[in-house]
């Protein structure tokens, strides 16, 4: 008989805990949802430990299970909303030079105003840092399409950081 | 160019969640990790299946299921199926949450709950693990278990298979006996004598609800948490099943209220301090469990003091 391996998880959990909620409550801004997403993650990395090959438990691997069940909520979040506006269908996906200091406080707030597959994008991409590829991955979308996304994420936050017309 | 967006970036900076949020989310968790069977090779394991995992194991919760006692007896025995079913017939235990079964069909845990006691089970051995079933004559522990009719314990375990190593004799602390069963493990019962108070010393003894409808206070109570209760000693009084010695119900009473009784252990100097920090005393009656005074405090609070017989 084998231990299982989710049992670290548990020894791992209180050093582990604040972290993910942490990370999660920093972009979701709003703490029951970054209760459920916390919870959500857990219960995850418990399946997903169990299965072979085994990933290595820690908690940069956490913080990751978190980013994936991030992206599903705004995932979620998109598909609810859909059906109440028409998806920036009307914008251009063209790159329009940007060159000014951002406030990141303002900018966090204003992250929090756009449509959740803007702010999925663009937290996935700025927040968290990753690669364009790795964000198209998270979001199950082709390079190319995140490509866009991101050009239209980022002038839907230009939009609403300089308080344009428009702007949701 | 550099991007302007870029000075977003935000590093995970540690963030202590509520700690009833966090004490939740731990229950589930463990639950997940000891209900759960490992899942089959499967190296394909997208967000897909964790999110279908995470639905599975976020069903309703049994209610036997709050987190355990500060300490947890684990043992180890041959044969844990026959072992749990041995623990629940003799001894009364109740099962608490699923067993988690091993890939080659071994219990690899179990919980009893014995009262507010949890007793953790694990069958056979596991590689550097150095815990193993009891083999020897010599024992290390002895599993001190209270029961209500220690003569009937005895009684049920040794037809069941049990070696009686001492048969039910009366001590100070009450009436002991003690067993070896049929898994190795040695077990000690005390039937404790009269009352026995578990509180110390200024915690709460005994909670009554006073209401005016003790009738309608059972059917609302029933309904709501599932309560059950028992008529007491007193009139219109009731106990609730399962708490008999420390919860009740008192109808009658003039105007609904929930009292809380505090265990002393000076009766005598402690209504004096009640009256000193100018608190009210009520006459100090004396009851076949012991002494008990209604008092209330400087502000009108109405609460009761109680200190068991001499033993």
């Amino acid at each position: 008989m084998r231990p299982d391996p989710a049992f670290g998880l548990l020894e791992l959990y209180d050093d582990a805990l604040p972290h993910v909620y942490g990370y999660l409550l920093a972009r979701v801004r709003d703490v029951p949802l970054a209760e459920d997403l916390t919870a959500e993650t857990f219960l995850a990395a418990v399946s997903a430990l169990r299965k072979q090959p085994a990933p290595e438990l820690s908690v940069g691997w956490l913080i990751g299970v978190a980013r994936h069940k991030l992206a599903d909520h705004w995932r979620r979040a998109e598909r609810e909303q859909r059906g109440l506006r028409l998806v920036d269908s009307d914008q251009q996906d063209t790159v329009d030079p940007w060159d000014e200091e951002v406030d990141v406080m303002v900018a966090h707030e204003v992250l929090c105003q756009l449509g959740p597959h803007h702010q999925a994008a663009l937290t996935l991409r700025y927040l968290d840092g990753l690669g364009v590829p790795q964000v198209a991955e998270h979001l199950g979308r082709t390079v190319h399409a995140t490509e866009a996304l991101l050009v239209r994420a980022r002038n839907a936050f230009r939009r609403t950081y300089r308080g344009e017309e428009g702007a949701p | 160019m550099t991007d302007p967006l870029d000075a977003l970036r935000a590093e995970v900076e540690p963030v202590r969640p509520d700690a009833a949020f966090a004490e939740r989310l731990r229950e589930r968790l463990r639950r997940a990790v000891l209900s759960g069977a490992p899942s089959t090779m499967d190296s394909t394991g997208t967000e897909r299946t964790m999110a279908e995992t995470v639905t599975q194991q976020t069903v309703e919760e049994p209610e036997d299921l709050a987190w355990g006692p500060t300490l947890q007896p684990h043992i180890h025995v041959a044969d844990a199926r026959r072992a749990l079913d041995w623990y629940v017939d003799v001894l009364g235990a109740k099962r608490r949450g699923e067993a988690y079964v091993m890939p080659d069909g071994s219990i690899g845990h179990a919980e009893l709950r014995f009262g507010d006691a949890v007793l953790m089970l694990a069958e056979g051995t596991y590689p550097g693990i150095p815990v193993a079933p009891p083999t020897g004559e010599l024992h290390s522990t002895s599993l001190n278990l209270q029961v209500s009719d220690v003569d009937a314990t005895i009684e049920r375990a040794e037809s069941a298979g049990a070696t009686i190593e001492r048969r039910p004799d009366d001590q100070p602390y009450g009436r002991v006996a003690t067993i070896v069963d049929p898994f190795g493990h040695r077990w000690m019962f005390n039937q404790p004598r009269g009352a026995a108070p578990r509180a110390r010393h200024g915690e709460v003894a005994f909670t009554t609800i006073f209401v005016p409808d003790d009738e309608a206070a059972k059917a609302f109570y029933g309904a709501v948490l599932g309560w059950d209760f028992a008529s007491g000693s007193a009139e219109r009084g009731w106990v609730l099943t399962g708490k008999e010695d420390s919860f009740g119900m008192s109808g009658g009473a003039e105007r609904p209220e929930v009292q809380l009784c505090y265990r002393v252990n000076d009766m005598a100097a402690a209504v004096e301090r009640v009256r000193a920090n100018g608190g009210q005393v009520g006459e100090i009656e004396s009851k076949p469990y012991g002494q008990l005074v209604e008092c209330s405090d400087d502000q009108g609070t109405r609460f009761q003091l109680y200190q068991p017989p001499a033993s």
